[in-house]
């Protein structure tokens, strides 16, 4: 298993403050057209999108193309309305997505 | 021996001197360059990179920071920050930021989608970068106008040496 994600953020906020989430991920980002050896090519596979939603709202997408770095890093912010689950998912070229969570506390 | 030393010794002057030679010209040619970044005139190949996102809309300058080193020595990460002046309320916000490098493979490398409830909008990633060239980061307002910046990045080993 190639991918591997770590997301650093505060745990417990106050409401309205802004929270800055840090995303890093563990993954070769190939960008696919070397040669396989074959007389073919590599098929790019790059995690192709990140989408953060906060308690079932939308809140960040990030749309990578080859131009992001392998073990791709990203920082967002986001206004701390609510306790809930911030859920990020990452799709994958070839269909595969991934999925983690990460619990923020609002008092 | 001392015949074996002295023209070492002489090619390390000379290489010195080619050294040195070098530093100057590049020095010229830094602040050839102030003068033009100053005009900020774009170049026909990213006008039309940026026409291509904006639906042909010229973005301003201003109220946006691309914070990029100015020389990296891996263009296989290159850290980037982005922050775009906005109070980010519902009436008025940042809808995305789009980064373009005219002379990667692919120029567009990567887009945030941000919101409302971003609180601010200020994004960073690493990119990667197949040469020296020009990064640009447009920014799209949700009152239909655009902002860009753009910075001059210097990669001394490419992030496309194997030929991709």
């Amino acid at each position: 298993m190639s991918f591997n994600a770590r997301i650093t953020m505060p745990t417990d906020v106050r409401a309205g403050e802004i929270v800055e989430i840090k995303v890093l991920t563990r993954h070769p980002m190939d960008r696919g057209g070397q040669s396989d050896g074959r007389g073919g090519t590599v098929p790019r596979k790059i995690l192709n999108r990140l989408t953060a939603t906060y308690a079932g709202e939308p809140i960040f997408r990030f749309d990578m193309h080859t131009g992001v770095a392998a073990n791709p890093f990203v920082s967002f912010t986001t206004r701390a309305v609510a306790t809930g689950d911030i859920v990020f998912e990452w799709r994958e070229d070839g269909g595969a997505t991934y999925t983690r969570t990460a619990r923020l506390t609002v008092t | 021996m001392s015949s074996v030393i002295s023209p070492r010794s002489r090619r390390s002057e000379a290489g010195h001197d080619r050294r040195s030679l070098l530093a100057g010209a590049a020095a010229g040619l830094v602040v050839a360059a102030l003068p033009a970044r100053a005009a900020t005139d774009i170049s026909p190949e990213r006008a039309q990179l940026i026409a291509r996102i904006t639906e042909g809309a010229l973005p301003e300058r201003g109220r946006i920071t691309l914070d990029v080193p100015a020389l990296v020595e891996n263009g296989n990460s290159v850290d980037t920050r982005i922050v775009v002046e906005s109070p980010m309320t519902d009436a008025d916000h940042v809808r995305w930021i789009h980064l373009i490098a005219e002379k990667n493979p692919f120029p567009d490398m990567a887009r945030f989608h941000l919101g409302p409830r971003a609180g601010r909008a200020e994004v960073a990633t690493t990119l990667r970068l197949s040469q020296s060239q020009t990064v640009t980061a447009v920014a799209a307002l949700s009152g239909g106008g655009f902002v860009m910046a753009d910075a001059d990045i210097v990669v001394t080993l490419s992030a496309c040496i194997d030929g991709g």
